[in-house]
């Protein structure tokens, strides 16, 4: 209707997005951190500031819409990129490094879901924000530190792809259980509700495991242009799909990605979405921004400092005894302790959960913003320690340390 | 000497090269083209950059390394001497309305422009191929023509008046 409009709240959204990840850049922190505060700053929540808010309020549905997509091709891009048989190929170092990280910051999260006073639904939603660690964060700061190069990263990557299976599930479970009236509803509802979400995930996996002829014949165009079409064709329509048949959206795309990554055309695939997924994330983190009050993060601070305290020291302890069983030595296990400390997107995947209309929890609001407030302290904490892992390394291992440090460049030179 | 490849899920793919004495360099294949080159003087030091590459330079300094430097060609010079023309491949397919007939019984220089330099049967290549060769479904045809000749060759062969697009290959 008001296209002119349109178009301009479109420009300042973008405008302001730029803005924040340029500062984050030059100041070489995460740009999703910059985004949420970008959100929060001109947001309806912040009214004084700017007298950008009102302009916002109203392109609630554009911001909505390209937010959505942006959950969508996250999750997409995860699903395209894993790989079951290199997930198998390491299983026992995997499995073992994964199940103490999902133990321990998932029980953690419980615990101080319940003691933080919340209901039993509410801390499974706290223990999914706290457990989840940010592929986005760690993956680039991984290529940033150079220790992509490294052996320590392929624990830290392995504990993600991990996490990923974990929370593709989780985000189907919780979503299910939360819809269908948590707590308050009856047995049959609930059972109806996860039997609906599992038999969509079965049909996704299914398409997964044995529609690879079907999905090569309708990706089979040498067009980028085709294919960037179907391949979003595909992702909104599935995830649409399983929305309005309550399932969750993320993990519908989650599979579609898997499915899709088995195909021969999964390297094209990444190359022609991976801008769209980043201009979509980058609004999705906005729009979260957007929906929190700082003045209920402030409320809030007391909680957010326990978790924070606690579940860094949870993260620190699991990664630690992860990169042990991946077979690491000890300065090396310090740096995937410190590695997968940081928090992000999927958090803020969770708390857009827990904040959705039909899920209607008591206190989602507040959950939404210990999430947001979370996310903008672990993002940076998380960068922070990876770029300063060598004083703890060295407090950890003290002498081991030492030697190769400084031989690496010098000797070069023949 | 021994390689190991890995690969880094979100990013590309990790080699890395045993140098002896436990030095190795690793090389780093990002998705978008970029190659990082790392050297690790020991099991236990930290990897060192020694270049960020785009792909373009990772070629050139690749075949560089392999002593091919002076051989390697860009395709896109391989076109210039010929004008117009370039050499192209297409694969005949099961139902090809050319298998089973020999390239001037099919009239393929008449219909289509392209002039077939040769046949690749298997693991052989027939040269100037004539009237005595028939083309088999899964025979390559290696041809030179131009682009318009090239997709006119595409249309017999596969029997469809589709391009090069094609969703409906029955």
């Amino acid at each position: 209707m008001a296209a002119p409009d349109l178009l301009l709240q479109a420009g300042v959204v973008f405008v302001v997005l730029a803005l924040g990840g340029g500062l984050a850049s030059r100041f070489g922190q995460s740009v999703i951190p910059a985004y949420l505060i970008a959100g929060v700053l001109v947001g309806p929540n912040v009214p004084t500031l700017f007298g950008f808010d009102f302009v916002l309020v109203e392109s609630r549905e554009f911001v909505d819409l390209l937010a959505e997509l942006g959950i969508v091709f996250l999750l997409f891009f995860i699903g395209l990129e894993f790989n079951l048989e290199r997930l198998a190929a390491a299983r026992d170092r995997v499995l073992g490094a994964g199940t103490v990280d999902l133990v321990v910051n998932g029980g953690v999260g419980l615990v101080l879901g319940i003691v933080l006073g919340f209901s039993a639904i509410e801390a499974l939603f706290l223990a999914g924000i706290v457990y989840i660690s940010s592929s986005a964060i760690i993956t680039k700061t991984l290529i940033d530190l150079g220790w992509i190069a490294d052996p320590e990263s392929e624990a830290i990557l392995g504990v993600l792809v991990f996490e990923d299976v974990v929370v593709a599930v989780y985000l189907a479970v919780v979503a299910a259980i939360a819809t269908s009236g948590g707590a308050g509803a009856g047995t049959t509802d609930l059972v109806i509700s996860v039997g609906r979400a599992f038999a969509v995930l079965v049909a996704l996996v299914l398409l997964a495991a044995y529609g690879t002829p079907l999905l090569e014949r309708l990706l089979d165009t040498r067009s980028d242009e085709q294919l960037l079409i179907r391949v979003v064709a595909a992702a909104a329509g599935v995830g649409g799909l399983a929305l309005a048949l309550g399932v969750s959206e993320a993990v519908a795309a989650f599979f579609l990605g898997a499915a899709f990554g088995g195909t021969s055309h999964a390297h094209r695939i990444e190359r022609v979405i991976t801008s769209e997924r980043d201009l979509y994330a980058a609004v999705f983190f906005l729009s979260i921004g957007l929906e929190t009050d700082p003045a209920l993060v402030a409320g809030v601070a007391g909680p957010l400092a326990l978790l924070v305290l606690v579940t860094t020291a949870s993260k620190l302890a699991s990664g630690y005894w992860g990169g042990r069983a991946y077979g690491l030595s000890e300065r090396r296990s310090v740096r995937v302790a410190v590695g997968l400390v940081a928090r992000g997107e999927f958090s803020l995947v969770i708390a857009a959960l827990a904040t959705r209309p039909d899920v209607a929890l008591p206190q989602g609001e507040t959950i939404a913003a210990l999430a947001v407030g979370y996310v903008l302290v672990m993002g940076l904490l998380g960068t922070v320690l990876m770029r300063y892992s060598g004083v703890i390394e060295r407090r950890v291992v003290g002498s081991d340390g030492g030697g190769s440090g400084g031989v690496g460049g010098d000797t070069a030179v023949e | 000497m021994t390689v190991y490849e890995t690969d880094i899920p979100g990013v590309g793919r990790k080699f890395e090269v045993e140098l002896g004495g436990g030095e190795r360099a690793v090389v780093v294949h990002h998705h978008d083209g970029r190659r990082e080159v790392f050297r690790r003087a020991d099991p236990e030091a930290d990897s060192e950059q020694v270049f960020d590459l785009t792909a373009a330079q990772a070629r050139q300094l690749g075949s560089i390394l392999t002593g091919a430097h002076f051989e390697s060609v860009d395709a896109g010079d391989l076109s210039v001497p010929l004008g117009d023309a370039i050499i192209e491949w297409i694969e005949v397919p099961e139902d090809s309305p050319v298998a089973g007939r020999t390239l001037p019984d099919a009239n393929v220089r008449n219909e289509t422009g392209v002039s077939v330099i040769a046949v690749q049967q298997g693991t052989e290549t027939v040269t100037n191929p004539g009237a005595d060769v028939t083309v088999e479904p899964g025979d390559v045809l290696v041809g030179l023509g131009t682009r318009e000749d090239h997709e006119a060759l595409e249309t017999l062969v596969r029997g469809t008046a589709s391009g090069p697009d094609r969703d409906d290959d029955a």
